[in-house]
Formats: structure tokens, sequence, C-alpha cells
């Protein structure tokens, strides 16, 4: 129990004292968080509406493609860019290994998945009517799918919640191609594990809080956006 | 004259609930398919629209049996598709649909009668040159069907429809024409107070019952019956119309009293003279055609026809309570 205890005070200390190191790590953790989560969506909700709509030839194989890319460890996802991101690799040329840079390629890998699986089981679980009355309206593909998104909406918020979640709480694959370089590459998770490991078990817990205060505000705001939008319906 | 075909209409591919070869459509033509429930009217529709099978089409406009209004206002489900003037064009026929002060609410909290009139809006006011409507009229109050009816009517103003309706008063309203869909397939297809006079056989009197229809102008009447002119005679009939106005009369062969004489004591209203054109066995009962300048039909029991002793060329008399004779507006544009 006095362990504990002690743990409680060395990340209450840890707040205090390394509040310029943990803003770095925060605002790291991010801004390369932002936008994968941002790229992922943009990408990920489009073709999610269009595998959620369905009547095209490849649509079972992509389906398939992103339901096994929802399930896909991590580290192996990081061990795949970092060979294609290494200096001999076919974008060695980029050099973008160990830069945050890296890190939003793997996140965004990540998270993709996430949200176009999410999103097409929020569409594909539209009504039936509904989607006989899109069909039924003969709008042009960009209108039809601003109608989908937003009547799906709901589903396509939690879309960007998984995704967010997804990239803020991985570890292994941004360890790999980020490295975890002090001020350079070092974001929330892979400082925990940085701490955990030299059992700085209050600086990794304070770290683990601020995560959780993060993922906490992100998923709270859009739940309050689902909620809302719900009501609005 | 230009027409509109559609082929092939066939779903599912294997084992199908639906199979017509081709089905014509003339220009300015406004076709009903009717028929009891199941019998794969919704289905046809649903494959002339392209919703279902093989050929996408964007050349017509369709109107589900179900109307489905997206998250919004009424107003931005009424202006989905249409340009700016089809959007006024649709803004005016929901003020004559009367939904025009629920156009600012939000869309789910509409009653089904409203969604289905703003859908139906948006649909009429769209340019395609073939509209298809399923049971248009179905979720409305009795009261304003007819008038909707007529508003249909007006909208359409020449182009080609097809409108599958489940009821015979609809359908006598909405349609110059009627396809009877049994089983999938059409059974009967002709004008339609030719199909309800004289259904082609007992499948589609017991679909379509045997059903007068009698087209004439309103010359009189009050608050509850209207006099309609019709071949020289003058029909009095349940439900007020204004005079001049063109009328269906409905009803049933079931009412068709046949008399040799003229029937001693009636009132002169609603007794017509005429010769058997036609004498036809319509499952039990016996169908007799009356030719009083245009056919009347009369369902009578095998023991009335033997009774009488009718023969076709017979002189006989007909009578028709008033209160038994429904009207309707003819649906023809004003």
């Amino acid at each position: 129990m006095e362990f504990l205890i002690d743990v409680f005070g060395d990340a209450a200390d840890f707040l205090r004292d390394s509040a310029g190191e943990l803003g770095a790590v925060v605002g790291l953790t991010l801004l390369v968080g932002g936008i994968a989560t941002a790229v992922a969506v943009a990408l990920g909700v489009p073709l999610g509406i269009t595998l959620g709509l369905g009547r095209f030839r490849w649509r079972k194989l992509l389906l398939t493609l992103v339901n096994v890319g929802m399930g896909i460890p991590p580290v192996l996802v990081g061990l795949i860019v970092l060979m294609l991101l290494w200096s001999d690799g076919p974008f060695g040329s980029l050099d973008i290994l160990f830069t945050p840079a890296a890190m939003v390629v793997v996140q965004i890998l990540l998270a993709l998945p996430i949200a176009a699986g999410v999103t097409a089981g929020a569409v594909s679980s539209l009504s039936r009517d509904a989607v006989e009355q899109l069909s039924a309206l003969h709008l042009g593909t960009i209108r039809r799918g601003v109608l989908v998104a937003r009547e799906a909406w709901p589903g396509i918020t939690a879309a960007v919640a998984a995704s967010f979640g997804r990239v803020v709480s991985e570890v292994g694959a941004v360890l790999i191609v980020g490295g975890n370089i002090k001020g350079e590459t070092r974001v929330l998770t892979t400082a925990i594990v940085q701490e955990a490991r030299q059992a700085r078990f209050g600086a990794a817990l304070a770290l683990g809080m601020v995560l959780l205060i993060i993922a906490f505000v992100v998923t709270g705001s859009l739940t309050w956006l689902q909620s809302r939008e719900q009501a609005d319906a | 004259m230009p027409d509109h075909r559609f082929r092939n209409l066939r779903w599912p591919q294997e084992n199908p609930v639906v199979e017509i070869d081709e089905l014509v459509v003339d220009d300015g033509e406004r076709l009903v398919l009717f028929g009891p429930n199941g019998s794969g009217k919704t289905t046809a529709l649903r494959l002339m629209a392209g919703i279902i099978g093989p050929v996408a089409r964007n050349d017509v406009a369709y109107l589900p049996q179900r109307p489905y209004l997206f998250r919004g206002t009424g107003r931005s489900n009424l202006d989905l598709g249409l340009d700016t003037h089809q959007r006024a064009v649709a803004t005016a026929l929901a003020g004559s649909l009367g939904v025009a002060e629920r156009l600012d609410g939000a869309a789910r909290s509409l009653s089904g009668g409203e969604r289905m009139r703003i859908a139906l809006a948006r649909t009429l006011a769209s340019d395609a040159g073939m509209v298809l409507l399923d049971e248009p009229l179905a979720p409305l109050d009795l009261r304003d069907r007819e008038r909707t009816a007529g508003i249909i009517a007006d909208a359409l103003h020449g182009r080609s429809a097809v409108i599958v309706s489940h009821d015979r008063a609809s359908a006598a309203i909405l349609g110059d024409t009627l396809a009877v869909m049994i089983d999938g397939r059409i059974r009967q297809r002709g004008p339609t107070g030719e199909v309800f006079t004289l259904p082609s056989d007992d499948m589609v009197a017991e679909v379509v019952g045997v059903t007068n229809m009698l087209v004439g102008t309103v010359v009189g009447g009050d608050d509850t019956v209207s006099e309609v002119s019709w071949f020289g005679h003058t029909i009095v009939a349940a439900g007020p119309h204004p005079v001049g106005e063109r009328v269906k009369v409905l009803f049933g062969g079931e009412v068709v009293a046949v008399h040799r004489e003229r029937p001693d004591g009636a009132s002169p209203r609603n007794v017509f003279r005429g010769t058997i054109s036609d004498i036809r066995s319509v499952g039990r009962l016996l169908e007799v055609v009356v030719d009083c300048g245009a056919p009347i039909a009369a369902l009578i029991t095998p023991g009335s026809f033997e009774t009488l002793e009718l023969t076709p060329g017979s002189e006989i008399y007909v009578s028709v309570k008033a209160l038994a004779m429904r009207t309707v507006s003819s649906g023809e544009a004003r």
C-alpha cells in the first residue's frame, strides 16, 4: 500500500516538475494523432460509405481487407513500414524514418481500416427505405455521399472516436518507426513504456493519466456531438 | 405516338415472383397497376425504377411505397435532387397538398401522411417523362385521397405514369388504364372502366370485383348527392360535387337490380332501360352486361337468371339506389 502511495506522490511530483517535457510529449501526441486521425477519417469514411452502400464488383474483397486491417497487429504494420522506409527500402529516399512523419504514416495505416469498417457498418445498417429513397433521388456521387454521411452521422462519429482511440493508444508501431527519441518522436505511449522500463512508475502513471484525460475529452466530445445529432434527428 | 417500354421485368431471376416480358406505357397514359397484396405490383414498379434488377435507370421519377425523409427539415428533403425551377414547383405542390407550413419543421417529426405528401411533391416536381408512384394515396385520410388524386393528375400534366394501387376507388381516380396483376403477371389490361365492368375471367373478377364505373358531368345535386349526366340519363349518386365537374360514378355489380318490366312504384331515379349484350359466368354468379348507351354490369344468382328468363338481346330495366353509388373526381386534368 505504501508503495502505491509513493507512486502517486511521484506522479504528482512529475506533473509539477516536468511540465515543459510533458507539454512537448502531449503536443506531439496530439499533432501526430490528430493528423493521422484526420487523414484516416478523410479517406476511410468515403471508403466506408462506398462499401456500406454496396453493389460493385470488388466490394466483398475490399470489405475483407478492411476487416483484416481492423484486427492486424500494430507491431506488424510498424515492421512493414520500417522496412519500406529503411534507407535501402523502396521509400528510403523519403528519409522520414524516426521522424513524426513516419509515425503519422503508420498511424494512418492503423486507423484507416477502423474508420472505413465502422463507417461501412453504420451505412449498411441504414434502413432499406433510406437506401431505396437514396437510389430514387438520382443524386451525384458527392451529394449522395454527403447525404449518407449525415444520415449515418452517429456511426461516423463512432468511427472517428475509434480511429482516434486506436491512434493515441498505439505503442508498438510508433516505437518501431519513431524510435521514441526524446524531444523528437516521443509521444505519450512510448514515454510511458520508457518510464515503466526504468521503474519510474510515478512518471509513467502521470503520463498515463494525461493520456486518459485526452482520450476522455476527445471521445466525450464526440459522444456529446453524437447524442446531440440523435436528438436533432 | 412515343411510348415507354419496360422489357423483361423479372425478379428474382430464379423462381421469379414477377415475370412480365414487356410493359408499354403510351405517352401521357396513366396506368394503374392493380392487384391484391403480394401480387408483385411493388416489385414490378421497383424493377421499372431500376431499384432492383439489372437495369439502373435515371430517366424516371419514383415514389417508393414508404418514402423516407432524411435528417434535416421538410424543406431540405423537398429540395433534394431538384433544380431551382423544380424547387419552386415542388413548393407550390407542397402548398396544394397542405404541407407548406410543415416544411420548416424537423423531417423526423412529420407524420406518415405528411412525409408522403412532401415526397410526392418532390417526385411530381421532377421533369422526368415517366413517373412511378407506389400507393401514393395509401397513407392519406379517406377525405384527402380524392383531392390529392386530382392534384397528382394535374401535376402529371400529360406525362406518362405507372401508379400502384390496391384500392378500387383510388385506382379509378388515378388511372386512365388499368393492369390487373395476379401472381406476378398482368392478367388483364385495358381502360379502367372496361376492366372494372368486364373482368376477363374469374380470377380478375375476384380481384377487382364487378365494378361499374360511369364517367359523366355533374349537372346538379345537393349536400349529399350529385346529379350526373351520363349518355342521356341523369344518375343520382352519393357524394356532393360542383356543377360542371367530371366525375366517375362507382358501384358494384351486386347492387344492380334487374327487372323485366319497369319496376312498380320505383322512383324514376337511376332506372335505366337497355339491351342485354352479354351474359357471363363469374364464379357461382352470373354477370349480365346491359347496354344502356354504355354498359352496366349486374351480378345475379342463377336462380334469378332463370326466373327472369334472360337472354342476350332481351330488353330489360336495371336500377340502382343512389346511396349504393359513389362519386369520385374523374382525375382528368383541369
